[in-house]
C-alpha cells in the first residue's frame, strides 16, 4: 500500500511553514517575556514561570497559525489539492456507489430523538436516489432496561414506517466491552465485511443524504483515503449555553478545521463521528492497541478516534477533513456542567495518548495532532501553575525593591517590555477569533444580521473570557484525576436543555466564588497594584455559579433567539433533515413507566424481545439464581429488582416467556399487588402499537 | 366492569371478577380496535374457562381463563401462519409479530381468533418477517501490536515499578525538605 501522503513540494512547504511561523512566534513571545525580567533579580517562582511559559506560548501560537492558514485557504477559494476537489467531482454523478453501512452506537440516549434521526437521514436519502445502497444499524451498548426496550420497539416503529425491514437492524451487546469503539469493532467483526464503508455517527449525529452520498463516491474515487471527515456543525440548542456553542462553532470552527486540513491534507483528525471509513483497512490495522500499564483494568483507549486516525495514516492510508461538506450535524452539550463531564472523559483519553507520542511508525502530523490534543488539557494546570508562580515571583520582587534603599531599582519593576508582550499574546489570542467574525460576515444575514452577528459575537467572547478560568480549574483537576489513577466511566452525554438548579450550581462552583473571594483582599495586600492582574481570573471564578445557571435554562436561551441573538444558519433557513428533532416539535409518545415491564406484560413488546434474545437463548433449565429470581420478581414486584437483574431476566428469552404466562396466568393473591396495576396500564398503554401509527 | 355470575358450585365471586377483569386486560394490550368483539372474546373464553373448572375445581379461576386465552390464541395462530409443529411459545411470538406488523388487529379486528380468517389476512399474516441482523459475516479485529517506543522503556524502569502511596509519600518529604531548607537559606542570608 502505498502512503497517500501527497510528496509534493507543496505540502513540505505547507508543513515548514505551519511549524517554522508557529516556533518563531513562540521565540518572539519567550524573548520579550525574557526581556521583562531583564535587570531584575530572578527568585525560583520566575524560573518556574520562564520554564512554563513556553509550553503556553506554543499553544497559543499554534492556534493562531492555524487560524491564519483557514483565512488564507478560504481567501484563495479552498485548497486545490484537497481530496474533495480533485478531478473526480467532474464525473461524480457517474461514480457507483458500494455498499456502506451507517453505524449509529447508543447508549442510554433518548430513543425517541435518536430514531427520528434515523427515519429523517433515510427519507434524506430516499431523495438522493441511492438509498439501496445503505443500510443502517443501531448497535446498543444501553445498560438500562427501560432503554434497552424502547430502542426495541422504536426499531420495529422504524422499519414498519420507513419500510425498511432487512435494511435498518438492530443489534443490543450482552457484554459492553471496550465502550463505543468496542461497539464499532463488534460491528465490524459481524458485518463488517458485507460493506465496503461505513459512516460512524453519534447517537445525536444527524448527516443529509447527499452529503452521505458524496462521501462514498470520494472514497470510491480515491482508493488511498482511509477516514473522511466532516466538520459536524452544533445544533438544536435551546440552553443559552448550547445556543452559545453552537454560535462560536458556526463562526471559528470552520475557519480552524480548514486551517488544520491545510497544514495536515491527508494527515487530518478523525473525531468519532460523522466521518466515513474505510472497513477492510480499518478492521486490519486500526484494532485498538493495549496500553502498556501495569493494570490490565487501564489498558483500554477511552479516546479512540485519535489513536485510529494514527493507525489509519500508519498503515498508508488518507485522512481527511472534509472541512466544507454541507449537512453535518451533531448537539452539544447543554450546560456548562454537561460540558465539564465530558472534558473529564476527553480529558482522560487525551492524556492516554502520551504513549503514542512516541510510540514508533506514527506518522508527524499524527504526532501533532496528539501533541495539540494532550496540551489542550495540560497547558490548564501549566497556566495555573504560571499564574501561582507569576504572583509570587511579583510578591518577592516587590519586597526586595521595597527593602533595596536604590529608588532607580523600582523603575526596573515596571519593565517596557511587559506592553509587548501583552499585546502580541492578545493579538494571538483574540485575532483569529476577529478573524472568524469578519470571514462570516458576508453570510451575516444567515447569523440574524449584521448588528446580530456583532453582538452576538462580543457577548460570546466576554462569556468566554469568564469561563476561561473556570475551565481552567476543573481541567487541572481533570488532569490531577487522571495521573492519580481515578477511573473515569464512560457516561451518556445529556442532551436536554433542561437547566440546573442554583443549589447544584452553587454546590458545583461556589467553592471558585469562595477561593475569589479570599484570593482578592490577600492578592491586593500583598501585590498592590500587580493585583490587578488576577481581576479577569478572579472575576470568573466568582461569577463561576451565577453564570453556569443562567446559560443552563432555555428560557434565556429562547430570549436570546427571539432577540435574533447567537443564530446559526441552521435556524434562519432549517435544513429538512432537522426537523422535527427540535424539542418543540418532537411527538411525543406516552411511555408508561416500568418500560421494561412491558416486554414481561405486553404480548407484543414481548414478541419483539423474544426475537431479538432467542438467537442467544441456550434453551435450557434456568440455573437456580434465575429461578428464585424470577419467583421474587413475581411476589415482590418489579422494584424489588435492580438494574443488573432485570438485564439479567431480559436476557434469557425462556424466561421472559415464562414470565409473560405466569405474570398473566396467575391469582392475584400470589401476585405482588403492583403487578395487577400494571396489567391495567398495559392494557392501556398499547405500546407498540401507537409507536407504529405514531405518524 | 360488570360483575360475573359465579359458577353453579359456588366458588368465590371475587375470583371470577378477577379472572374476567384479567382477560379483558389482556385482551385490550392485543389493541384490538372493536370493542364489542373483544367483549364477546371474553365472554365466550370466560364460558370456557368455567367449564374446565367444572372438570377441575382446584384451579384457579384466573389462571383457567388466561390458559384458555393463550391455547386459543396459539391454535389460531399456528393453523393461519401454517407453523403447528412449533412449541407455543415460538408460535406465540411469531404470531404476535405477524399480527402487529400486519396491522390486523386494526385494519380487521372482527376477524381476530375468527375461524376460518379470509384468505387475504392470513396472506398479510404470513407476509411478515423480521430481521434484527442479516447473516453474520464473522472475521476478526484484533487489537494492534504497537510499539510503544523509549517512554515505555523509560516507564517500565521507573513509575510502573512506583507504588503510587509511595510516591506521594516520597514527594511530601522532599517538598518537606526543600522548604525547610529554602527557609533556612533565606534566614541565613
Amino acid at each position: 500500500m502505498n502512503s497517500s501522503t501527497p510528496q509534493t513540494d507543496d505540502f513540505v512547504v505547507r508543513r515548514s511553514v505551519f511549524l517554522g511561523l508557529s516556533i518563531l512566534l513562540t521565540v518572539i513571545g519567550v524573548v520579550l517575556m525574557l526581556n521583562c525580567y531583564a535587570g531584575q533579580a530572578l527568585f525560583w517562582e520566575d524560573y518556574v514561570s520562564i520554564s512554563v511559559f513556553p509550553l503556553l506560548f506554543s499553544q497559543i501560537a499554534v492556534g493562531f497559525v492555524l487560524a491564519l492558514f483557514g483565512l488564507f485557504d478560504k481567501l484563495r477559494g479552498g485548497d486545490p489539492h484537497h481530496l474533495m476537489r480533485g478531478s473526480w467531482r467532474e464525473k461524480e454523478d457517474s461514480i457507483p456507489l458500494a455498499a456502506t453501512a451507517i453505524v449509529v452506537p447508543v447508549y442510554n440516549e433518548d430513543v425517541a430523538r435518536v430514531s427520528k434521526g434515523i427515519a429523517n437521514m433515510w427519507r434524506s436519502l430516499e431523495k438522493t436516489g441511492q438509498i439501496e445502497h445503505f443500510d443502517f444499524y443501531i448497535c446498543s451498548d444501553s445498560t438500562d432496561a427501560d432503554h434497552w426496550v424502547e430502542e426495541e420497539c422504536a426499531w420495529l416503529s422504524l422499519c414498519q414506517k420507513l419500510n425498511a425491514f432487512g435494511k435498518i437492524f438492530y443489534r443490543k451487546r450482552r457484554h459492553r466491552i471496550n465502550g463505543k469503539s468496542g461497539n464499532v469493532a463488534d460491528f465490524c467483526r459481524r458485518w463488517g465485511k458485507r460493506y465496503r464503508y461505513m459512516i460512524v455517527l453519534d447517537a445525536d449525529s444527524i448527516m443529509i443524504g447527499s452529503t452521505l452520498v458524496r462521501l462514498v463516491r470520494a472514497m470510491e474515487a480515491n482508493p488511498t483515503a482511509g477516514i473522511i471527515q466532516t466538520q459536524p456543525y452544533m445544533v438544536l440548542g435551546t440552553s443559552l449555553f448550547r445556543r452559545v456553542l453552537q454560535f462560536s462553532s458556526q463562526i471559528y470552527g470552520g475557519l480552524f478545521s480548514q486551517g488544520c486540513s491545510m497544514a495536515q491534507m491527508s494527515s487530518g483528525s478523525y473525531w468519532g463521528h460523522n466521518a466515513i471509513i474505510r472497513v477492510a483497512p480499518f478492521m486490519e490495522y486500526c484494532g485498538l492497541p493495549h496500553l502498556p500499564v501495569p493494570d490490565p483494568n487501564r489498558r483500554h483507549v477511552l479516546s479512540h478516534d485519535t489513536v485510529e486516525s494514527a493507525l489509519m495514516r500508519r498503515a498508508g492510508y488518507g485522512v481527511w477533513i472534509a472541512y466544507d461538506e454541507p449537512g453535518s450535524y451533531e448537539e452539544g452539550p447543554p450546560n456548562l456542567s454537561d460540558m465539564l463531564t465530558r472534558d473529564r472523559r476527553w480529558c482522560a483519553g487525551n492524556l492516554q495518548h502520551f504513549w503514542f507520542l512516541f510510540a514508533r511508525g506514527i506518522e508527524m502530523g499524527s504526532r501533532l495532532q496528539i501533541w495539540i490534543g494532550l496540551m489542550g488539557y495540560l497547558c490548564s494546570p501549566l497556566w495555573l501553575i504560571f499564574l501561582i508562580a507569576g504572583s509570587f515571583g511579583a510578591y518577592f520582587r516587590a519586597r526586595f525593591l521595597m527593602l533595596s534603599a536604590d529608588p532607580e531599582d523600582l523603575g526596573a519593576a515596571t519593565s517596557s517590555h511587559a506592553m509587548p508582550l501583552l499585546v502580541l499574546t492578545l493579538t494571538l489570542l483574540f485575532l483569529p477569533r476577529l478573524l472568524g467574525i469578519l470571514t462570516s460576515l458576508p453570510r451575516a444575514r444567515q447569523f440574524g444580521g449584521t448588528f446580530q452577528l456583532l453582538f452576538s459575537a462580543l457577548l460570546e467572547n466576554l462569556l468566554s473570557f469568564f469561563l476561561a478560568p473556570v475551565l481552567m480549574m476543573f481541567h487541572t483537576f481533570f488532569v490531577l484525576l487522571t495521573i492519580s489513577g481515578w477511573q473515569i466511566k464512560w457516561t451518556t452525554q445529556n442532551r436536554a436543555d433542561l437547566g440546573l438548579t442554583f443549589t447544584h450550581c452553587l454546590r458545583l462552583y461556589g467553592w471558585l466564588s469562595g477561593l475569589a473571594l479570599i484570593i482578592c483582599p490577600i492578592a491586593y495586600a500583598y501585590l498592590g497594584g500587580v493585583s490587578y492582574w488576577l481581576l479577569p481570573i478572579l472575576a470568573g471564578w466568582f461569577l463561576a455559579p451565577f453564570l453556569a445557571w443562567l446559560t443552563s435554562g432555555r428560557r434565556l436561551g429562547m430570549f436570546f433567539k427571539s432577540c435574533r441573538l447567537f443564530v446559526t444558519p441552521e435556524e434562519t433557513q432549517p435544513p429538512p433533515e432537522l426537523q422535527g428533532l427540535d424539542g418543540d416539535d418532537a411527538e411525543e409518545l406516552s411511555a408508561p413507566p416500568a418500560l421494561w415491564v412491558q416486554a414481561l406484560l405486553s404480548p407484543y413488546v414481548q414478541a419483539v424481545h423474544l426475537s431479538m434474545v432467542r438467537q442467544g437463548s441456550t434453551g435450557g433449565q434456568p440455573v437456580r439464581s434465575l429461578i428464585d429470581l424470577r419467583e421474587r420478581l413475581i411476589r415482590e414486584g418489579p422494584h424489588a429488582i435492580n438494574a443488573k437483574e432485570k438485564l439479567r431476566l431480559l436476557w434469557d428469552g425462556e424466561t421472559v416467556f415464562w414470565l409473560h404466562q405466569e405474570l398473566w396466568s396467575r391469582p392475584g393473591a400470589q401476585l405482588h399487588s403492583s403487578w395487577i396495576s400494571l396489567q391495567a396500564e398495559c392494557a392501556k398503554s398499547r405500546l407498540l402499537s401507537d409507536y407504529l401509527t405514531a405518524k | 366492569m360488570e360483575s360475573v355470575k359465579p359458577p353453579a358450585n359456588g366458588n368465590n365471586p371475587e375470583a371470577w371478577n378477577e379472572a374476567y377483569d384479567r382477560l379483558e386486560n389482556f385482551l385490550q394490550a392485543l389493541a384490538l380496535g372493536d370493542h364489542a368483539h373483544v367483549s364477546q372474546m371474553a365472554l365466550e373464553l370466560f364460558r370456557r374457562a368455567r367449564e374446565e373448572y367444572l372438570k377441575n375445581p382446584s384451579r384457579e379461576p384466573a389462571t383457567l381463563a388466561m390458559e384458555q386465552a393463550q391455547k386459543q390464541l396459539a391454535d389460531w395462530l399456528a393453523v393461519n401462519l401454517g407453523e403447528e409443529d412449533r412449541t407455543p411459545s415460538h408460535i406465540l411470538a411469531t404470531g404476535y409479530i405477524a399480527l402487529l406488523l400486519s396491522q390486523v388487529y386494526r385494519t380487521a379486528p372482527a376477524s381476530f381468533l375468527a375461524s376460518p380468517l379470509p384468505e387475504e389476512l392470513r396472506q398479510a399474516l404470513r407476509e411478515t418477517l423480521l430481521v434484527a441482523g442479516p447473516d453474520l459475516n464473522v472475521s476478526s479485529m484484533t487489537p494492534r501490536h504497537l510499539d510503544y517506543g523509549p517512554m515505555l522503556q523509560l516507564a517500565r524502569q521507573t513509575w510502573h515499578r512506583w507504588d503510587a502511596k509511595e510516591l506521594i509519600i516520597a514527594i511530601f518529604f522532599w517538598a518537606g525538605v526543600y522548604t525547610v531548607f529554602y527557609w533556612w537559606l533565606s534566614q541565613l542570608l
